[in-house]
């Protein structure tokens, strides 16, 4: 392209934006909004995402070994375990380890039921599995229940078939609300553009009938696109950090057991992409929409 | 210079514009197209720098097939044609300078150039002092001599004029004639639709007629024909 050009290009870019101020606030506002729900909605679904997993990774299955089972028959159920596909750790928890846990438990409620005991364990050693999965607890809980030395396999079961149905719920509708604003806010916008096209067709209209190429009217617009949705895109991510930055430090003051996400380099990364989500959308939404105004 | 053969055109709503019109026409002619409102002229214009394309039939302007002309190509066509719109089509938020220029910056000239270029032009048509007006501040002749400085700035080989005088009083009318009348005579085609009787009687140039689509008079030094 010639130099000329570009600089009229760039000239016409910021003129139409001083001209029609209004036109140029509504369309930064248009993106700005969209793109601050679409930026809550991803952080959201995070952190709905990150609650089920929590809730899921404290899943474990509790295993009771028999009396009779000597410590070295104990390591050797705790390999046999750990080489079980899908298995993620075993830990063992001994029955004197056992016995000190209750005690802790026992005290912090002032019962003296430890001392009753006069010295007599009554605990069995026992294994913390985790399972790499929370859909295969069950299985594994059942094929450990087979092995020998081991007198009994809890797992929270009716817990398990609660919550798996709840986090699998709860991911898909993180989904579906940021599918529906995605759509929702190119819908916004790409209608806000065409508007803006729309009141300028005249001026394309004579564009054309003085011989200027497709490509030399969709400039000026393009950029203008561009320049509107990066602001619209600045102003979202500004907004969505700042309030997020607030809000998940003032659940984890207030409401300590919700798990909320503060990962600096995925908060950064949803920021930027809303940054250049809105540079895209507004460029992108121009061209698509220019194109049934340049057929003259 | 121009050429139609057999052209037909039909609208998609199934409007016949145009039936079977022949007509030639040649380089630094003045043609005046004449006839009642709907007959086609205005289609016939059209034609000339594709804004539509003949249903049937060829368009031949400066020895290329408007028909078979790809759509990349029709901006570089209409470079070489000056348009003048009854309605003059200028940009609301341009200066009358800025809308001059505009089909020089088309073209990617230097902004000295487009200058003194648009100057020139605003100065020939007697809006010497205007430039820095927007079109609304201007009377209708003066925004019709804009639009006709707009035209011929780029020193285009054909000029079509769809009744430029239409919105003005005859005085201003007059002085958009003037200005046709001295483009034509440095060599450039012009072609004008119009309804004006006394301004086609007077100039004694070629005169075609359309009616209902068809070609029906084409002379020489014509009259305007019509009871007013």
């Amino acid at each position: 392209m010639k130099f000329n050009s570009l600089r009229y290009i760039l000239r016409e870019t910021f003129h139409s934006i001083r001209r029609n101020p209004w036109l140029s606030v509504a369309s930064v506002l248009t993106i700005m909004v969209s793109l601050v729900i679409l930026g809550f909605s991803i952080f959201f679904m995070v952190n709905a995402d990150n609650m089920a997993t929590t809730f899921e990774s404290e899943l474990e299955i509790a295993v009771f070994t028999d009396k009779s089972v000597t410590p070295q028959q104990l390591g050797t159920l705790k390999l046999d375990i750990e080489r079980m596909p899908q298995v993620s750790s075993v830990t063992i928890v001994s029955k004197e380890q056992a016995l000190v846990e209750f005690g802790k438990t026992m005290k912090s409620s002032g019962n003296n039921l430890l001392d009753d005991l006069g010295g007599i364990n009554p605990f069995p050693d026992r294994l913390t599995v985790k399972a790499a999965d929370p859909q295969v607890v069950k299985d594994i809980a059942m094929r450990i229940q087979g092995f020998s030395g081991v007198e009994n396999v809890v797992y929270g079961k009716d817990f398990i078939d609660k919550l798996l149905p709840f986090t699998r719920w709860l991911r898909w509708v993180g989904i579906g609300v940021i599918v529906a604003f995605a759509i929702a806010s190119i819908v916004l916008i790409s209608i806000n553009i065409k508007m803006n096209i729309f009141s300028r067709r005249r001026e394309i209209q004579i564009m054309k009938l003085v011989g200027a190429t497709n490509g030399f009217i969709r400039w000026p617009f393009f950029i203008e696109g561009m320049f509107l949705g990066l602001v619209g895109g600045l102003l979202a991510s500004a907004t969505v950090g700042v309030t997020y930055d607030w809000l998940s430090g003032y659940v984890q003051n207030t409401l300590a057991f919700l798990p909320v996400v503060q990962n600096p380099m995925l908060f950064w990364q949803v920021l930027s992409g809303l940054l250049v989500s809105g540079m895209a959308i507004g460029a992108i939404g121009t061209a698509i929409s220019l194109r049934q105004f340049l057929k003259i | 210079m121009i050429q139609l053969s057999n052209v037909s055109k039909i609208y998609p709503n199934g409007a016949r514009a145009l039936s079977d019109i022949n007509l030639k026409i040649g380089k630094g002619e003045f043609v005046f197209l004449v006839g009642p409102s709907g007959a086609g002229k205005s289609t016939l214009i059209r034609l000339l720098y594709r804004e539509e394309k003949p249903t049937r039939g060829q368009v031949l302007v400066n020895n290329r097939n408007l028909v078979r002309m790809r759509e990349h190509e029709v901006p570089y066509l209409r470079r070489g044609i000056g348009v003048i719109f009854q309605d003059f089509k200028l940009l609301p938020n341009k200066t009358v300078e800025e809308n001059t220029a505009f089909a020089l910056e088309v073209l990617g000239m230097s902004t000295r150039e487009v200058q003194t270029r648009s100057r020139a032009a605003l100065e020939l048509v007697g809006l010497g002092g205007k430039g820095k007006s927007f079109p609304h501040q201007l009377s209708g002749g003066e925004q019709q001599r804009a639009c006709v400085a707009r035209a011929i700035i780029n020193s285009p080989g054909l000029l079509v004029a769809d009744e430029p005088t239409g919105n003005l009083d005859p005085e201003n009318a007059w002085g958009i004639m003037d200005l046709l009348y001295n483009i034509n005579k440095r060599g450039t085609t012009v072609i004008m639709a119009t309804h004006a009787k006394d301004i086609v009687d007077q100039m004694q140039k070629r005169v075609v007629a359309i009616e209902g689509g068809r070609l029906v008079r084409d002379e020489e030094k014509g009259a305007y024909g019509y009871e007013v």
